[in-house]
């Protein structure tokens, strides 16, 4: 059984068709890609999963359970992560508060915990803090744990965006765009810790237009055209069909 | 570097006092001294400064410093703007005054139900509005502080209207009966020490960041797994909890409460002192709340124009400090 599966996905905004039938698998363990022009619907389609639309058409299976329409913070407590192609850490706050905000959906206290067992809650919060430590170590920021995420260079906010979203150990990570506005060795850099966390055993599913990093990165890609799903196949298959290349350059005619 | 430094070689490279200052604030007996010395001040400072103006100045600033940490919950950590604090404030007030007088309540129990109506009345407000955002929300607020001001106005049957409800009695907790401003003054430190304690656990756990979360991006917060529209509600709800308590206090300290006490510039008052004292930080609202009364107390004088002064004051730290005198820098603008 497959970890995530879309099954006939649509969604309609008022006449505006964002997407049309899209069917897709995830296989737990795989890294796979999706790319598409502007416009043909791939945040949506991220958007529609992690709970923050609700799809008009179809459904997501996910674990053998139908998430199709969940609130999106119960769907992160299922075990699916993203981060956002505009950036979205905590700008105000510390680097590990930061992380620590995304284990909160780990994190088992209640608010009769917070008054009543302090004991408790003190110890609860003393794991949370080295299991953020931790993470930020696998992602080389443990040095810099004290400094607000503002602070932060724009590849290593990125970076902590992604850490935001794994703390929580999730089956299946979204990463919508991730190397939008960096530099190649920074994505060199997020290539290298996408493949750590495949090791780790998180599912990883990723938007991007860069086509180097999807295509080194991504062991399976799916290509998305005006809302429908267009091609899937391997890197090498999609690098060398004509439809795919036509879609993105134009057809020789066009001009 | 000078000559005589040389030879302590390479292992002092930081200068040497910060140094000495840290490993001193991590010594367990100076930062038992630095609580405890203050606190001790604190319980002592009846018997040094004995004259009873000064001490229900002080008393105010108690009682205010309680209404704003309450407020600051709100307004610092979540980021809703309320503009109705005065009406869960004087939710506490009335709670208290009339079981006092008409039911023959306890003041205890009259202090707890104060914060639990507030609560109550807090999470009620929060439901309709935990799906509106920003002026919206702050306009409802305003519009639930009037309501509740023209109730307590218009219901002559239950709250005695314009004239209010006049002489509360002494209240006795356990036997000790509070008479004298400086068993106020030891009341209002006990209630400011509970509203301290109380909030620094909740801000320190999951439920203060996830206020946090919902302050600085609230799509974001929501796909961190933090139910948004729940934490609006139990945020609200125990801000004004807080609220309660500070109006209960009122209560018994003036022995009477009326409609004036609860308008929305008291409302404005609050928020004027949350934001001179610093949003976001658990104890910079105290700053907040002693120049504003200090300002306020010493140009009495000029009654009316004195709000000038308020103005003036909070004109300037908005320019020069815009995150207030200890605020975090998420307000830095």
């Amino acid at each position: 059984m497959s970890l995530l599966t879309a099954e006939t996905i649509g969604k309609k905004f008022g006449g505006v068709t964002a997407l049309k039938d899209v069917s897709l698998f995830v296989e737990t363990g795989e890294i796979v890609g999706m790319i598409g022009p502007n416009g043909s619907g791939k945040t949506t389609f991220i958007n529609n999963l992690s709970g923050l639309y609700a799809p008009t058409t179809g459904r997501f299976m996910f674990n053998g359970e139908d998430i199709t329409g969940l609130p999106a913070h119960v769907i992160t407590g299922k075990g699916i992560s993203r981060t956002f192609q505009n950036l979205r850490v905590f700008p105000n706050i510390s680097v590990l508060e930061n992380i620590l905000i995304g284990l909160h959906c780990k994190i088992d206290t209640s608010l009769w915990d917070v008054y009543a067992r302090v004991l408790k809650t003190r110890k609860v919060e003393k794991q949370a803090r080295e299991k953020a430590m931790a993470v930020l170590e696998l992602a080389d920021l443990s040095g810099r744990h004290d400094t607000l995420a503002k602070n932060l260079p724009y590849g290593k906010q990125r970076l902590l965006e992604i850490c935001r979203a794994i703390v929580s150990d999730p089956y299946l990570l979204l990463l919508d765009e991730p190397c939008a506005g960096m530099n190649p060795v920074e994505m060199d850099d997020l290539a290298g810790f996408i493949r750590i966390l495949q090791k780790k055993g998180i599912t990883v599913f990723v938007i991007e237009h860069n086509m180097r990093f999807i295509m080194s990165v991504a062991e399976r890609i799916i290509v998305l055209a005006n809302g429908a799903k267009f091609q899937e196949g391997t890197p090498v298959e999609i690098q060398k069909d004509k439809k795919v290349q036509a879609i993105y350059l134009g057809e020789e005619g066009d001009l | 570097m000078k000559p005589g430094t040389q030879k302590h070689g390479k292992q002092q490279t930081g200068t040497i006092i910060p140094m000495t200052f840290k490993t001193l604030a991590k010594n367990p007996v100076f930062k038992t001294a630095a609580f405890l010395l203050p606190a001790l001040g604190c319980v002592l400072l009846p018997h040094v400064m004995t004259d009873t103006y000064y001490l229900g100045i002080i008393n105010y600033m108690i009682l205010y410093a309680i209404l704003c940490m309450g407020l600051n919950l709100i307004l610092g950590y979540a980021g809703l703007l309320s503009l109705g604090h005065a009406a869960f404030y004087g939710l506490g007030g009335y709670t208290t005054a009339i079981l006092i007088t008409r039911c023959g309540f306890g003041f205890l129990s009259c202090l707890i139900l104060s914060g639990i109506i507030a609560l109550l009345f807090g999470i009620l407000l929060g439901l309709p509005t935990r799906k509106v955002r920003g002026d919206y929300f702050c306009l409802l607020t305003i519009a639930f502080g009037e309501i509740f001001r023209l109730v307590a106005q218009a219901w002559i049957g239950f709250t005695n209207g314009a004239m209010g409800i006049v002489g509360i009695p002494i209240p006795a907790i356990l036997g000790w009966s509070i008479r004298t401003e400086a068993d106020f003054y030891y009341l209002g430190l006990i209630l400011l020490a509970f509203t301290s304690i109380t909030l620094s656990l909740l801000v320190n756990s999951k439920f203060g960041r996830a206020f946090i979360a919902i302050r600085e991006d609230e799509l974001a917060a929501s796909v961190m797994g933090i139910n948004t529209a729940v934490y609006k509600i139990i945020v609200f709800g125990i801000g004004c909890f807080y609220a309660g308590l500070a109006g209960s206090y009122l209560a018994v300290y003036q022995t009477t409460v009326t409609p004036s006490n609860f308008r929305l510039e008291e409302s404005c008052l609050m928020i004027i002192m949350v934001i001179v004292g610093g949003m976001g930080s658990l104890f910079a609202p105290i700053a907040g709340v002693i120049i504003m009364t200090l300002a306020t107390e010493y140009f009495r004088g000029i009654s009316e124009y004195r709000m000038l002064i308020i103005g003036v004051i909070m004109v300037a730290v908005l320019l020069f400090r815009p995150q207030g005198i200890f605020g975090t820098s998420a307000f830095k603008g």
